[in-house]
């Protein structure tokens, strides 16, 4: 064989293998729980990522699998191979597809972030207290306090975040959203939840002894629902 | 081999040598790059400078004589290793005395300086980032002084020569790094 | 008697002690005297005096104080210093070989990298099953531990073992630009070493080797054993990287030409480039951090004006190229391992070095990509996300390089080739994972999961691991002489890589199932593939095992090496196994590059014999 043709084989493998990941993985949801707008954002990203990975995974697995048989020198064979110090326009090509893809994954991210972030407005605000080792969660406008995090669907939620003590962080899987609590600080993130049902918040900032037990629950709820809890929790008046 | 303790610095040797020095240096800027840039943050977040009303920013006078007696002694050192590239022994001591006197007085000023201050160095961000800027400096400087001192040793028993004073030029360097930043440091923290 | 007043171990031992006890005592005094004192400060202090008097005692210091006092070198313990060939004792005293600098590097990373993994099986234990064993500051200790000690590990083992060994050999030098200064910056490390073992004897700490404050602030004294530590790894880097960058620079024998330098001395000479520049960003860090401690400074208390998101940035702004350091010297590692085994040139030479120096260059310009989700300003992201995905491109080139060569090679698949082989699919998997967390969107749900922590492990583990066992197999007969098995070796590779995926591929599915790093238990939904973790790490460790096996029974009685069983064309392979002492009976002169394999039939082209031998 010679050598064109083995690079004919390998890029028709590469072709074929790329084919097939691609459109296992354009098929698949990549996060295991999408409950808001931004968890369908980052999902997005996931799925782009994984599938430009595809092609990049086989364009090494395929060369070292075709090399290490096809190249493959029998015990006796002590001859060098071809005196092949490099190949311009191979290297310029892989260059500038790398920086293409680098410069569109940038611009996708880009727009994906400012997608996730979006405007300052908000339905309600919202602010969870981290403390060692436990969350808290107030609602100013509502008077409210809880242990449980609890919100109405399709309303876009402004979070601040912060801490009396140390570094804490707040993670909401199920949403796609995390953002430090810092001491001495005020961070926030904006939430739309977009599916009822019950999910996990937890500290993802290592904060000594109990950062492995500080969760806390999160229930998001139809907004009628979430008016009665509401009217539950404020204090009666005398 | 590079070994310290030949009669005469073998012109290989001589370069490696300072080149080391200079790569050092490098290190040492990013140092202090370290701590100016904590300082310059820190200051930018807070409210006022300095940021409690009860502290005082120390005078400008004393610090700037300082300046000068630190810029002077660069003179002196500077004037040192270019007598002792032309041979004179006598020439380099005295610049090397002159360099270490006005070195010490340096910090013995800055001594009386931070005993006379206001503030401490548990005076929240202001006085963190004002004695250990001016601290890890004035211990660079200490450091320069000991070197010098050590050169000092070695002149006096006749050990620096023309042929042979690679180490007055690497501390000659490592003393004008000093010095500049000290004058950043003036600038930055007294002034600004 | 007289061992303790000659220099070495055992009056290093005894002027570390009594160092310390100097270090210590004003603090003792001034506790006793009422002032507000914490064991910390005597730590300190203590630590400090002990490195002075271990130092002393041990001789590393006998050659700049006589000098200073103007005493004639004495060129006897100069000789003896360097050390006699067969003498087994020069490894365990102050020695300035850079032959045997390099072997104690790398022995004790080895001794180091046993340990750190013996916590992480205690970790896996842990973790094996929902439930607790141990208590959180117990686990977490152990989990900080393990992180910072494999750490110095990825630092040191490539660079200050194999790097110290071969630079010299593989410019045609007979040492090192300052040989005292190497063993020096080894020396400093056995006090710090001993301190972060034994932290937990003095409560550990419970921070993660990043430390963050304020956390790190009110932890335990075991974290101050942790910043003593992490200075001192810093001095010593500084130090050695400036050897390494100085004998590169002006030791290369005559011919050897910047192009036609093997690619590991380039490698290591960016590698040390970074560490000089950014080690001491993060000991100013520490320092201001031990100062909050110690001194009542406020740099990170809020309450007081500071901002702990500033030691972030100066953490990081080490941290990140510090992943290079750890990185680029397997990278270089792998490229000097491909061509021989492959029997071509390196493929894309150039664009190899280029690409490393792009790397380093670019390697200080990502470190925020760490603090996406810390609460940093917004508008900080977007560049840091474009300059980190961008370092993908000079890195991806390292594969053009390797791909290149074997391509239409004639593979010889010896042991160094499978390592070689094993790093390319560890280290794409690793480089692509890695894009997922520099892309922010989907970094702000991977970050402090279980992805990351399966990322980094196949960056460093399958990438730094791997080229540092296919440099220690191919160069293990030029050390000692002797031909290791190459069927344990291929058993260890295969277990070993086996053991490795089964371990970390399944953390990629964690991660994205919101399992949290750093954490000692975890939903019960994700228990199964928890305990498969955990039985796939703990035969990891018996592999490693097979190597040991392996290394000490071919050491001493392995089948005798020739001076080149590789069939290589770089200098170190044109002495004798083990190299003669003075490396070379004449300087040589470079006539070709050193990878000219299909091009010169007769094998190396250097003429030997210079102008003026020294």
């Amino acid at each position: 064989m010679t050598a064109r043709r083995d690079l004919a084989v390998a890029v028709a493998i590469w072709a074929v293998l790329s084919a097939i990941g691609v459109v296992v993985v354009l098929g698949t949801q990549i996060l295991p729980v999408i409950a808001s707008r931004e968890a369908e954002v980052v999902n997005g990203a996931f799925v782009m990522l994984t599938v430009a990975s595809v092609p990049i995974l086989m364009l090494v697995v395929v060369p070292i699998a075709y090399s290490a048989i096809r190249f493959r020198a029998s015990d006796d064979d002590e001859t060098d191979g071809p005196p092949i110090h490099g190949h311009r326009a191979f290297e310029a090509g892989w260059v500038v597809v790398s920086l293409v893809l680098v410069i569109g994954l940038a611009a996708f991210g880009t727009i994906g972030l400012l997608e996730i972030r979006g405007g300052p407005d908000a339905d309600l605000e919202v602010r969870a207290e981290s403390t060692q080792w436990a969350w808290e969660f107030a609602y100013p406008d509502l008077g409210v306090r809880s242990k449980e995090l609890v919100l109405p669907v399709d309303r876009r939620v402004r979070i601040t975040i912060v801490s009396d003590d140390v570094l804490h962080s707040f993670y909401v899987p199920a949403f796609g959203i995390k953002q430090d609590a810092v001491p001495g600080r005020v961070t926030y993130l904006h939430v739309t939840p977009t599916v009822t049902g019950t999910y996990g918040a937890q500290c993802a900032e290592l904060c000594g002894l109990g950062h492995t037990k500080m969760v806390a629950g999160v229930a998001v709820l139809e907004l009628s629902e979430f008016q009665a809890w509401v009217a539950e929790q404020q204090p009666q008046q005398p | 081999m590079a070994t310290l303790g030949h009669a005469v610095d073998t012109a290989a040797e001589r370069r490696m040598l300072l080149l080391g020095v200079r790569l050092f240096i490098l290190s040492e800027v990013m140092l202090f790059g370290a701590f100016f840039t904590a300082y310059f943050v820190l200051r930018a977040q807070a409210p006022a400078w300095p940021p409690l009303p009860d502290l005082e920013r120390p005078e400008l006078p004393l610090v700037g004589f300082n300046t000068l007696l630190l810029l002077s002694s660069s003179v002196t050192m500077q004037w040192a290793v270019t007598r002792i590239g032309r041979g004179d022994a006598a020439g380099f001591k005295r610049g090397l005395l002159a360099t270490l006197l006005l070195g010490t007085v340096f910090l013995a000023i800055q001594g009386y300086e931070f005993a006379s201050n206001g503030f401490g160095i548990s005076d929240g961000v202001f006085g963190s980032t004002f004695y250990t800027l001016t601290s890890f400096h004035g211990a660079h400087v200490l450091g320069g002084l000991l070197l010098m001192g050590v050169l000092a040793n070695r002149a006096r028993l006749g050990l620096v020569t023309r042929e042979h004073h690679t180490a007055v030029e690497g501390v000659s360097y490592y003393w004008h790094f000093v010095d500049v930043v000290w004058v950043v440091l003036f600038l930055t923290v007294y002034v600004l | 008697m007289d061992r303790w007043r000659r220099p070495g171990l055992a009056r290093g031992v005894l002027g570390g002690v009594a160092g310390f006890a100097v270090g210590a005592l004003p603090i003792v005094a001034a506790a006793q005297l009422g002032a507000d004192i914490k064991p910390g400060h005597g730590l300190a202090l203590g630590y400090i005096g002990a490195q002075v008097g271990w130092l002393l005692g041990l001789g590393a210091l006998r050659f700049w104080t006589a000098w200073a006092l103007g005493r004639a070198a004495d060129p006897v313990d100069q000789a003896a210093a360097h050390g006699r060939a067969g003498d087994w004792t020069r490894y365990f005293r102050f020695t300035t070989d850079h032959k045997v600098i390099g072997l104690q590097y790398l022995i004790t990373s080895f001794v180091l990298f046993l340990t750190a993994g013996l916590l992480a099986m205690v970790l896996r234990l842990e973790l094996a099953q929902p439930g607790r064993l141990m208590d959180g500051d117990t686990y977490n200790t152990v989990m900080s531990t393990h992180g910072i000690v494999m750490i110095v590990v990825a630092l040191i083992a490539i660079v200050g073992g194999l790097g110290n060994y071969f630079v010299p050999l593989m410019i045609g030098a007979r040492d090192m630009a300052f040989p005292k200064v190497n063993a020096l910056s080894y020396w400093l490390l056995p006090p710090a070493l001993l301190l972060i073992v034994a932290n937990p004897l003095l409560g550990g700490f419970d921070t993660g080797w990043t430390a963050y404050p304020p956390l790190s602030q009110q932890a335990n004294l075991g974290q101050q054993a942790f910043i003593l530590t992490f200075i001192t790894l810093g001095v010593s880097s500084i130090i050695s990287a400036v050897n390494f960058l100085v004998t590169v620079a002006r030791m290369r024998a005559p011919g050897m030409s910047l192009t036609r330098m093997p690619i590991f001395v380039w490698a290591l000479t960016v590698t040390t480039s970074i560490v000089l520049v950014a080690t001491s960003v993060v000991a100013a860090g520490m320092t201001m951090l031990l100062f909050d401690r110690l001194l009542g400074t406020a740099f990170f208390r809020p309450s007081a004006g500071g901002d702990p998101i500033l030691f972030q940035h100066l953490f990081w702004f080490y941290s990140h190229p510090a992943v290079y350091v750890m990185a680029v010297p397997a990278f270089g590692a792998v490229l000097e391992v491909v061509p021989v085994f492959a029997r071509k040139p390196l493929f894309a030479y150039r664009l190899a070095v280029l690409s490393f120096i792009g790397i380093g260059v670019l390697s200080f310009m990502v470190w925020a990509h760490h603090m996406f989700v810390s609460g940093m300003a917004d508008y900080f992201h977007i560049p840091i996300m474009i300059t980190t995905e961008l370092i993908s491109v000079p890195t991806g080139i390292v594969f053009l390089s390797a791909l290149g060569t074997i391509w239409l090679g004639r593979i010889r698949f010896a042991t160094p080739m499978l390592w070689v082989f094993g790093f390319l699919w560890n280290f794409v998997i690793g480089g692509i994972t890695g894009v997922f967390l520099a892309d922010v969107p989907t970094d702000l749900a991977l970050s402090d999961t279980y992805f990351v922590v399966a990322h980094f492990h196949y960056t460093i583990v399958g990438g730094m691991v791997y080229g540092l066992f296919a440099g220690t197999y191919y160069w293990f007969p030029k050390i000692t002489g002797r031909l290791m098995d190459e069927r344990l070796g291929r058993a260890h590779f295969w277990w070993f890589t086996l053991a490795f995926n089964a371990t970390f591929l399944p953390m990629f599915w964690l991660g994205l199932q919101g399992m949290r790093r750093r954490v000692a238990d975890y939903p019960a939904d994700l228990a199964d593939v928890n305990l498969w973790t955990s039985v796939a790490s703990s035969t990891i460790a018996l592999s490693t095992l097979v190597f040991l096996v392996n290394a000490i029974r071919s050491w001493a009685r392995g089948p005798k090496a020739s001076a080149n069983p590789w069939r290589a064309h770089t200098l170190e392979w044109q002495v004798a196994s083990p190299p003669p002492v003075e490396n070379f009976e004449h300087l040589p002169t470079v006539t070709a590059g050193p990878y000219e394999y299909g091009v010169s039939a007769s094998g190396p082209v250097i003429r030997p014999g210079g102008a003026t031998g020294h």
